[in-house]
C-alpha cells in the first residue's frame, strides 16, 4: 500500500475522533464556564433563582475584592514555595523507593510495600491530629517546615512509579549492571530517564494537590504570614454568608497557575520515547 | 491471519502474561525482573520515603486501630471497651446502608476508566491536531476547587430551574430532583465523580502510553497489523501496568469518597442531612466523619475506618492476585 | 450560629470556614506585657474584632492582641486539636451547641460574675445568653452578640396578592391562611418556605406551642410531648396539607433564604444576622421588611449568641480575663454594633446595630429579647441535633408520619443523652 494513500485515509478517519473529543470537551468545560460567569455577577444577581446565564452587568470588582481581602501576592509565594519543595521531594524520594520495590530483591520487600499501600487505604482526615501533635512536639507550628515536610512523602507516588519501572524493559539496565554499576547508579543514570513520563505525571498531580491543599495549612498555621493561597481563599467564606462570585473569582485566580503549569508540561506528553539502541 | 501477531523477531515481543503458576519459564522471567540482589541497597533506597511515611502516616493508622477498641472522647480521653465498637458497627443499619452506597458509587466510577483510556489513546495519536488543547480542557475539572464544582453541579441538577431539566423539558420529559431524589442520587453523584476523575486518569494513562517504545508499533505495522490490532496486541498489554494502577487507585479512592458527595448533597448550602436522599447518598467516610468529628464518638469512628480499611485491603489483595492473569510487566 | 454553621462546623474539609488557631507563640506575660491570641471564625466580623482589639491595646501599653481567623468549617476541628495538645488561643469565640463539650471537659476558665474581679455583670446582658454559658453553676462565657428570629416578608408579593403586611397581631392561623393566599401556583411562588431548620423554625414553633426540646436536667428528649409535636406539625402541614410551602426536595435543591431573595417565596423566618445580607443587595433592600413571628399558644423566639471564653491552659489567665471583660464591655460592643454584622449582647448598645440598616424595621429583632427562650443544649449537643435533622426530615418529606419520626427521634436522643451521663464525649 502506498504511503500517501494510507495517510489520506487516516486523515479522513480523523473527523469522528474530533467530533467525539469536542462534544466531550464541551460537556467537561461547561461547569467551569459557569464558574467564570458567576465570578462576573454581582452578589445580588448570583442569588437569583432561576439563575441568569450571562451576567446582567459584567462585574469585574469581584476580582479586585479577592486582591483586597487577602494578601494575594504574599500567599502566592508561600504556595509556590510549599508546592515546589513538596513536588521536588516526592519525585526524588518516591522514585528511589519505587525503583527498589521494582528491581531489587530483598527480604521483607512484599510486606513493606503493603505497608506503603496501607497508607492509601484510610481517609486523609485521620492524619490531621497526630501530625499536628508531631509538629507541636518539634516546635514547628507556624513554620514553612510544617507546611512542607509531611507532604514530602507519598505512598501514591511510590506505587505509581513502581508500576512505571516495572513496565520498562530490563535490557538496558541489565547492560549497565554488567558494566559494574551499582544499583543507585543504574537507577539514577538509566532507569530514571526512562521513567520520565511517569515522573511528569506524578509531578503534575503532586503540584496540583499541593497547590490546592487546604485543611493541613489551616490546621497547622495561625500566622497569616505563613498561609498559602488555598487557605486564604477559604477564609473568604463567612459563617452566615458566602459571597459566591468572590469565591469563584478567587478559585479561578488560584487555579490559573496550575493551568499554566499544565499547559507548559503537557507539551511533553507527545509520543513516547523511542528506545533507540535497545534492539538486538 | 491468526490472532497471534508478534511484531517481529527483531524486537523483543510484548510478553504474554504468565501462564499457570509453577510454569518454570514464567517464574524465571519474574525472577529476572529483579536485577539486583543487594538487600542493603534496597533498604537504603526505601529508607527516606519509608521513614517519613512511617512517622507521619503509618503510626496514625496503628493508633487508630488501637482507638477502635476504646471509647475515645473529643479531647483524647480513652477507656478500653474491647469489641464494643465493632458490635455496634455490625448492627448499625446506617453503616451497612452507607457501605452499599459506597459500593454502587465505586462500580459506577470504575466505568469511567474505559472512557479515560479512549481519551488517552485518541489524544496520543500521532499527528492529531489540537491534542494539547483537548488535554488541557479535559484536565480542567481535576484542577477546580471541589467547593466550586459542587455549587455549579447543584445548579445543573436543580429540579426546578436546573439546565438539565430545562433541556429535558424541550423534548417533553419531566426531569426529577436529581440530587434530592433517592432514585437518582447515586447516578447524579457518580456522574460528577467520573467527570472529575476522567482527566486525572487520562494523565496517568497518557504517561503509560508514552513508555511504550515506538519500535513495537513500527514492527507491528511492518508485520501488517492494523491500528485496531496494534491496540490489542501492543498498546493494551504494554499499558496494562498503568491500567492496573488506575484501577487499584480508583477502587481505593472511590471507597473513600467524601467531600464531593458531601457537597453535592448540599452540606454547604444548609441542606445536607435534611436532604431526602441523604441516606441513599451517604458514604462510609461521611459516616465516619459524622461520628468522629461531629457526634464526638471517635472510638466508633475509628472502628468504621478500620472496617473500611480491611475491606479495601482485601479488595486490593484480590486485585494483586488477579493481575497475574492480565498485567504484563517488561 | 445557624444550621449552616452547625452542619458544616466539624465537617467540610474541602470547604473550610472558621476560628482562631492555636497559639504556640503566646509568651508569658510578666509586668503587664504580653501577646494574646484571639480566635474567631467569621471573616465579615474581622474588621470589627481587629478594631476593638486595637482599642484594648491602647488601654494596656505593652500588650498586643493577635486576632486569628479560621474559616468556619475548620474552626472546630482545629480548636479541638489545639485544645487537646495545649495550644489553643488564649481567648476564643464559642457557640451554644459546642459550649457543653468544652465546659464539661474543663477546657474553659471560669469567669467571675461578682466582686472586684468580676469579668462580667450578668445584669448587663439578656438573661438567656448569660445562662447559655453557665455550666453546673459556673459562668464560663461572656456574651459577645446575639441573634433572634423574625418573619421576613416580601412587600411586593404581599401587595400583588392584596394581603396586608404581617404585624405583631398575627397568629399561626393568620400565617397559614395568608401563606395560602400568597401561594400562586401559576407563577410558581409560595407563601412561605418551611425548611428543616432548628433555630429559625422548629425550635421557635415548639416553644410557641408550649412544647420542649430537652428537659431541664438535660437527660430526656421532649420530642414525644404532644405540644412539641404540635409545634412541628405546623411546618409539615404547611407543606403537605396547605401546600403553601415548597416541598423538602425543592428546598434541598434551592436554599430557602435564596428563594426568598429571588421572590419565589413571600415569607421566610430568618435570624437577625441575615439582615446584613439582605441589606447588602440594593434591589432586595427596597422590597423586603421584617415582622415578629406569628403567635401560637404563646409568643416566642429562640435567642442564641456567641460568647468570648478563656482557654483553661492559657499562659496569661489574668490578661485574658481582662481582654474578655473589655470585649464584652460597652466600648467594644459599640464598635461591634456600628459594623452591623451582629447585634452586640451588651444591653444599651444594641440600637447601634439597628441604626446601621435604617430601611428595615429591625426593632422587631431587638424587642424579641423580651419574649425569647434559650437555645437548647447539653454536653454533646451536636450528636442529637444531627438526629433531629435526620428524623424530622423524614416527617417533612412525608416518608414517615410525624408521630413515627418523633418516636424514633426520642429514642435516639434519649440514648445519646444517657451516654453523656457516663461522660462518653470527653
Amino acid at each position: 500500500m502506498a504511503e500517501t494513500t494510507r495517510r489520506g485515509s487516516r486523515e479522513g478517519r480523523r473527523w469522528p475522533a474530533h467530533l467525539l473529543l469536542t462534544v466531550g470537551a464541551v460537556v467537561t468545560v461547561f461547569p467551569l464556564l459557569w464558574e467564570v460567569l458567576t465570578s462576573l455577577k454581582s452578589f445580588g444577581e448570583s442569588t437569583r433563582v432561576p439563575p441568569t446565564i450571562l451576567p446582567r452587568h459584567w462585574d469585574w470588582s469581584n476580582y479586585a475584592t479577592v486582591f483586597s481581602s487577602i494578601p494575594f501576592a504574599h500567599e502566592f509565594v508561600n504556595t509556590l514555595l510549599m508546592t515546589l519543595l513538596r513536588t521536588a521531594a516526592q519525585l526524588l524520594l518516591c522514585s528511589m523507593a519505587a525503583y527498589a520495590f521494582a528491581r531489587i530483591r530483598f527480604p521483607g520487600r512484599g510486606p513493606i510495600f503493603l505497608a506503603f499501600l496501607a497508607v492509601l487505604m484510610v481517609p486523609g482526615e485521620l492524619f490531621l491530629l497526630p501530625q499536628y501533635q508531631i509538629m507541636q512536639d518539634l516546635g514547628w507550628l507556624n513554620s514553612l517546615q510544617a507546611l512542607v515536610v509531611p507532604g514530602m512523602f507519598s505512598a501514591f507516588g511510590t506505587f505509581l512509579l513502581r508500576q512505571f519501572f516495572m513496565g520498562l524493559p530490563v535490557e538496558l539496565e541489565e547492560a549497565a549492571r554488567l558494566d559494574g554499576a551499582n544499583p543507585f547508579t543504574v537507577y539514577w543514570r538509566v532507569a530514571l530517564p526512562l521513567a520520565r513520563p511517569g515522573l511528569l505525571a506524578l509531578g503534575i498531580l503532586t503540584f496540583l494537590w499541593s497547590w490546592n491543599d487546604l485543611m493541613w495549612p489551616l490546621v497547622v498555621n495561625t500566622d497569616p504570614a505563613q498561609m498559602p493561597l488555598s487557605a486564604g481563599l477559604a477564609s473568604l467564606q463567612g459563617s452566615h454568608l458566602t459571597d459566591y462570585p468572590v469565591l469563584m473569582a478567587g478559585s479561578l485566580l488560584a487555579t490559573l497557575p496550575v493551568i499554566v503549569v499544565f499547559v507548559a508540561m503537557q507539551r511533553h506528553f507527545i509520543q513516547g520515547i523511542a528506545f533507540s539502541g535497545m534492539k538486538g | 491471519m491468526s490472532i497471534d501477531t508478534r511484531p517481529t523477531a527483531a524486537v523483543p515481543a510484548p510478553r504474554v502474561p504468565a501462564a499457570a503458576p509453577g510454569d518454570a519459564r514464567a517464574r524465571r522471567r519474574r525472577e529476572r525482573r529483579f536485577l539486583h540482589r543487594d538487600k542493603w541497597w534496597g533498604y537504603a533506597l526505601i529508607a527516606p520515603a519509608g521513614l517519613g511515611l512511617a512517622v507521619f502516616y503509618l503510626w496514625p493508622v496503628v493508633e487508630t486501630l488501637y482507638y477502635s477498641f476504646n471509647d475515645w472522647g473529643a479531647f483524647g480521653g480513652t477507656t478500653w471497651t474491647g469489641l464494643s465498637n465493632y458490635r455496634t458497627l455490625v448492627t448499625d443499619p446506617e453503616f451497612w446502608h452507607s457501605l452499599g452506597n459506597t459500593a454502587i458509587y465505586t462500580v459506577l466510577v470504575l466505568l469511567g476508566i474505559p472512557l479515560s483510556m479512549l481519551l488517552a489513546v485518541l489524544l496520543n495519536l500521532k499527528g492529531m491536531r489540537g491534542t494539547g488543547v483537548y488535554r488541557t480542557l479535559y484536565f480542567l475539572p481535576v484542577v477546580t476547587m471541589p467547593a466550586a464544582v459542587a455549587v455549579v453541579w447543584r445548579w445543573l441538577y436543580n429540579g426546578d430551574v436546573g439546565i438539565i431539566n430545562q433541556a429535558l423539558s424541550v423534548v417533553g420529559v419531566h426531569g426529577t430532583y436529581w440530587v434530592s431524589d433517592p432514585a437518582t442520587v447515586h447516578f447524579a453523584v457518580a456522574v460528577v465523580g467520573v467527570w472529575m476523575t476522567v482527566g486525572y486518569n487520562m494523565i496517568l494513562l497518557l504517561a503509560g502510553l508514552q513508555s511504550i517504545p515506538q519500535d513495537y508499533y513500527e514492527a507491528a505495522s511492518l508485520d501488517g497489523a492494523g491500528r485496531v490490532r496494534q491496540f490489542f496486541s501492543v498498546t493494551l498489554p504494554l499499558l496494562s501496568p498503568t491500567v492496573f494502577f488506575t484501577t487499584v487507585l480508583s477502587v481505593i479512592q472511590s471507597l473513600q469518597v467524601f467531600d464531593l458527595v458531601y457537597l453535592i448533597l448540599g452540606a454547604n448550602t444548609g441542606a445536607g442531612i435534611t436532604n431526602p436522599a441523604y441516606t441513599d447518598g451517604e458514604t462510609v467516610v461521611m459516616l465516619f466523619f459524622q461520628k468522629a468529628f461531629y457526634d464526638n464518638q471517635r472510638g466508633y469512628g475509628a472502628a468504621i475506618v478500620c472496617a473500611l480499611f480491611v475491606l479495601i485491603l482485601a479488595l486490593t489483595a484480590v486485585q494483586f492476585r488477579l493481575q497475574k492473569r492480565w498485567v504484563h510487566y517488561g | 450560629m445557624r444550621r449552616r454553621t452547625l452542619l458544616t462546623a466539624a465537617a467540610t474539609t474541602a470547604l473550610a470556614a472558621g476560628c482562631g488557631g492555636p497559639s504556640a507563640s503566646s509568651s508569658s506575660s510578666k509586668s503587664g506585657r504580653g501577646r494574646l491570641t484571639y480566635g474567631v471564625w467569621d471573616v465579615y466580623q474581622m474588621d470589627a474584632m481587629r478594631r476593638a482589639a486595637r482599642e484594648f491595646e491602647k488601654t494596656r501599653p505593652g500588650v498586643s492582641v493577635d486576632v486569628q481567623l479560621t474559616p468556619n468549617g475548620t474552626y472546630w476541628t482545629k480548636l479541638r486539636t489545639a485544645c487537646t495538645s495545649g495550644s489553643a488561643p488564649d481567648v476564643f469565640w464559642m457557640n451554644g451547641p459546642n459550649f457543653g463539650l468544652y465546659a464539661d471537659a474543663g477546657q474553659l476558665l471560669p469567669l467571675e460574675t461578682s466582686g472586684a474581679n468580676a469579668v462580667l455583670d450578668p445584669d448587663d446582658y439578656p438573661a438567656d445568653l448569660v445562662s447559655l454559658y453557665r455550666w453546673n453553676g459556673t459562668q464560663y462565657g461572656a456574651p459577645k452578640d446575639f441573634d433572634t428570629v423574625a418573619l421576613w416578608f416580601n412587600k411586593e408579593l404581599f401587595d400583588r396578592a392584596g394581603v396586608d403586611h404581617p404585624d405583631a397581631s398575627w397568629t399561626w392561623q393568620d400565617l397559614i391562611v395568608n401563606a395560602q393566599r400568597l401561594t400562586d401556583r401559576k407563577r410558581g411562588t409560595y407563601g412561605l418556605a418551611a425548611p428543616v431548620w432548628a433555630q429559625e423554625y422548629y425550635y421557635d414553633s415548639i416553644a410557641q406551642a408550649g412544647g420542649w426540646v430537652i428537659s431541664k436536667d438535660r437527660k430526656h428528649s421532649g420530642y414525644s410531648d404532644p405540644r412539641t409535636r404540635e409545634g412541628l406539625r405546623l411546618w409539615v402541614d404547611m407543606i403537605h396539607r396547605y401546600k403553601a410551602s415548597p416541598t423538602l426536595q425543592q428546598l434541598t435543591d434551592t436554599d430557602a433564604t435564596q428563594m426568598f431573595q429571588s421572590g419565589k417565596v413571600a415569607m421566610v423566618q430568618d435570624a437577625s444576622y441575615n439582615a446584613a445580607t439582605f441589606y447588602a443587595d440594593p434591589e432586595l433592600r427596597a422590597k423586603v421588611d421584617v415582622a415578629p413571628l406569628a403567635k401560637g399558644r404563646r409568643r416566642a423566639t429562640i435567642i442564641h449568641g456567641l460568647a468570648n471564653v478563656v482557654y483553661a491552659r492559657t499562659a496569661q489567665p489574668e490578661l485574658a480575663r481582662d481582654f474578655v471583660r473589655f470585649m464584652s464591655g460597652r466600648r467594644a460592643s459599640l464598635i461591634q454594633g456600628k459594623y452591623g454584622t451582629a447585634i452586640p449582647a451588651r444591653n444599651g448598645t444594641q440600637q447601634t446595630w439597628a441604626d446601621a440598616m435604617p430601611r428595615f424595621d429591625l426593632k422587631v429583632h431587638l424587642d424579641a429579647v423580651g419574649y425569647s427562650v434559650p437555645y437548647p443544649i447539653s454536653t454533646n449537643t451536636a450528636a442529637w441535633s444531627h438526629q433531629e435533622l435526620r428524623w424530622l426530615a423524614r416527617a417533612w418529606s412525608g416518608d414517615e408520619s410525624l408521630t413515627d419520626a418523633t418516636r424514633s427521634l426520642t429514642k435516639a436522643m434519649d440514648k445519646l443523652l444517657a451516654q453523656e451521663g457516663k461522660g462518653g464525649a470527653r
